[in-house]
């Protein structure tokens, strides 16, 4: 629920709490309002009868309020002063109203009368109906206001903070983006756009070094390595070496050839996530690459007796060259590297899509972990476990999808874009 | 044959002056860029390797300089950059190689050999070595005057182990210089035994003596005795 929605479902809820309260309040004392201005205009028509009768004798037509009535009845013997309610049958409206009458006994001329007032009262009824009505009313229009209010609020008032809302969103750190924001005039959102930029900028510049760090450290390693293999390799001219030392010093030498190897499929997917390679803008064909690559690992295909079946339109992806010719790459050698003997690549190409398929032994993990770095199935020791990785991390940086997919003996993997 | 080799590890450098020395190549070093372009504006070499990143300068202007004195000095880039960037605007400088750390010394070697052979004149192109004689613009290979038809990768083979005569060459430096980066696509070197077997066999067919001598879990070697 939107902030907006809950203020206003809390301002709903409030304002009708509020509201029946003080409907009930405002019937109550107006009720008790007019009920004492009743009485009190009774008191004073009585004043008046009684002056009339005891000094003119006679009463005048208008003595009263219009609709009040006065009733004059010869008694015996006067009785205490009352104050009644009671319905009456009224001719002009045609229907029984309650009517309050004031019944007092004066004395004329010797003879006890008794003097009836009564006064028409307004109905509860009607007095409750207007009442429900008015606050009826001002609910709506709070409401209503409320609504207005708020779609305004959310259009104006609080049009910044959903514009961070998405910029953050849509945030991504390997991007290195510093997010900034024009200049606002509420205090908390101008805080908040700046505690974000803040925010953003540590984060991208600890990437940053992160990333520079990696890179460097990457390099840095190259020249010790090259070092340690030029005297390995110095150390192989060497005759007076015997059989054993040399096989000791081959084995050192395979495994800084290794160690070489790893640094710098490293260092390319660091560079690769570093947003080194960027695009071009138009579409390069794969074809030609395909084409080169599998004519370099020719007699690789020819030694372990696989068939490769190419299905291939020129088309392809937008993207760097280089990384092109990477994913090509890790994707064919993957497809050789895991066949069997006597196996199939199929190589299909199509707008849109790469898919290239291999025959293989079933792997026992989700595909997708595959593309996990240093994740290897079974033990191909020559593999570095970094090909499928850095495949996925070119198809990551370039906006294309990589997917890994088994069906029985075949595995598939799929470029789209 | 005269070298200048432009590096700052000193390590790096001994091992490569000492590689090339067996070689019978003079291969002068400096350690940085002024060294560098001191030399290179006094003396004239046949083939000069630089190293992009030097304390004191940048290698592409040792490049650029080289150009402008000795144009037709062999260039040959080695630097622990493998950026696409680097390797571009050191070939558009003029360069005729590039090669990233770390490398094999069998494989620079080859690379200065194949360099200053097309940079000299077009007799001493050939490669001769005993009974075997390379023709590389054609890569034509004669034994006896008699000519042997090798495959693409024997042919490479057979340039490269001449390249690398007398010494012990691994298996992984072969790979490498046969296959490159698919080198790694090799579950275990028997592969190049196979090649390896296979040219020797075409090889001493047209008479040639064994040249190439197998080191037990190293390697092979390839030479007249």
């Amino acid at each position: 629920m939107k902030l907006l929605e809950r203020i206003l479902k809390y301002q709903i809820i409030t304002s009708l709490c509020v509201l029946t309260l003080g409907a009930i309040l405002f019937y109550f004392s107006v009720d008790y309002l007019i009920d004492r201005e009743v009485n009190k205009e009774l008191m004073r028509s009585k004043s008046k009868v009684s002056w009339q009768l005891r000094h003119i004798d006679e009463l005048p037509v208008y003595i009263l309020q219009l609709g009040d009535s006065l009733q004059l009845d010869q008694v015996r013997y006067p009785g205490q002063m009352v104050l009644v309610e009671r319905k009456l049958f009224n001719e002009f409206e045609n229907e029984y109203q309650p009517y309050r009458q004031l019944i007092f006994y004066e004395r004329v001329e010797g003879g006890w009368y008794r003097v009836t007032i009564s006064k028409l009262l307004a109905q509860r009824k009607q007095l409750l109906e207007a009442v429900v009505m008015t606050v009826t009313f001002i609910v709506a229009l709070l409401l209503v206001s409320l609504l207005v209010l708020n779609s305004w609020l959310s259009r104006r008032l609080w049009r910044p903070f959903y514009k961070t809302l998405r910029a953050l969103d849509s945030y991504e750190v390997e991007k290195h983006e510093v997010l900034t924001f024009p200049k606002q005039h509420t205090v908390e959102f101008e805080q908040l756009n700046q505690s974000v930029t803040q925010f953003t900028d540590r984060l991208a510049a600890t990437y940053q070094n992160l990333k520079e760090f990696t890179e460097n450290a990457s390099h840095e390693i190259q020249t010790p390595l090259a070092v340690i293999l030029s005297k390995i390799e110095g150390l192989f001219q060497d005759e007076s070496l015997k059989e054993s030392q040399l096989v000791a010093l081959s084995e050192i030498s395979e495994a800084a050839n290794r160690l070489a190897k790893l640094n710098q499929a490293l260092l390319l997917l660091t560079k690769i996530e570093n947003r080194q390679f960027l695009a071009g803008t138009e579409p390069i064909s794969l074809v030609p690459i395909i084409n080169r690559k599998l004519r370099d690992l020719e007699d690789l295909i020819e030694q372990r007796e696989i068939t490769v079946k190419t299905d291939i339109e020129p088309t392809g992806p937008v993207m760097h060259p280089a990384l092109a010719e990477v994913l090509v790459n890790n994707l064919l050698t993957n497809a050789i590297r895991y066949n069997v003997n006597g196996g199939t690549i199929d190589i299909m190409l199509n707008a849109g899509k790469l898919v290239v398929r291999n025959t293989g032994a079933p792997i026992h993990i989700d595909p997708e972990l595959m593309f996990e770095r240093f994740r290897k199935e079974g033990t191909h020791s020559a593999s570095l476990g970094l090909g499928l990785a850095l495949a996925k991390t070119i198809c990551q940086v370039n906006g294309q999808t990589l997917t890994y997919e088994t069906d029985g003996p075949w595995h598939i993997l799929t470029v789209t874009w | 044959m005269k070298l200048l080799l432009i590096e700052d590890e000193k390590a790096l450098a001994t091992s490569i002056q000492n590689y090339f020395q067996r070689e019978n190549f003079i291969c002068e070093w400096a350690a940085d860029y002024r060294t560098a372009v001191e030399k290179i504006n006094i003396y004239r070499y046949d083939c000069v390797l630089v190293d992009l990143m030097l304390p004191d300068g940048d290698g592409l202007d040792a490049v650029r300089e080289l150009k402008r004195t000795f144009p037709e000095t062999g260039i040959i880039i080695i630097s622990a950059k493998n950026s696409l960037d680097d390797r571009i605007t050191g070939l558009n400088l003029g360069s005729d190689d590039y090669l990233t750390k770390p490398f094999h010394l069998s494989e620079l070697n080859a690379r200065v050999q194949a360099v200053i052979r097309r940079r000299s004149f077009q007799g001493s192109q050939q490669i001769r070595f005993g009974k075997i004689q390379i023709d590389p613009q054609e890569h034509l290979v004669l034994v006896d005057q008699q000519e042997i038809v090798l495959t693409r990768k024997e042919y490479d083979l057979l340039v490269y182990l001449i390249a690398n005569k007398n010494r012990v060459l691994t298996k992984e430096s072969i790979a490498e210089h046969l296959w490159g980066d698919d080198a790694d696509l090799m579950d275990n070197f028997d592969f190049i035994y196979t090649h390896i077997k296979n040219l020797r066999k075409k090889l001493m067919d047209k008479g040639c003596p064994d040249y190439l001598k197998s080191i037990y879990g190293v390697g092979y070697k390839f030479s007249e005795q």
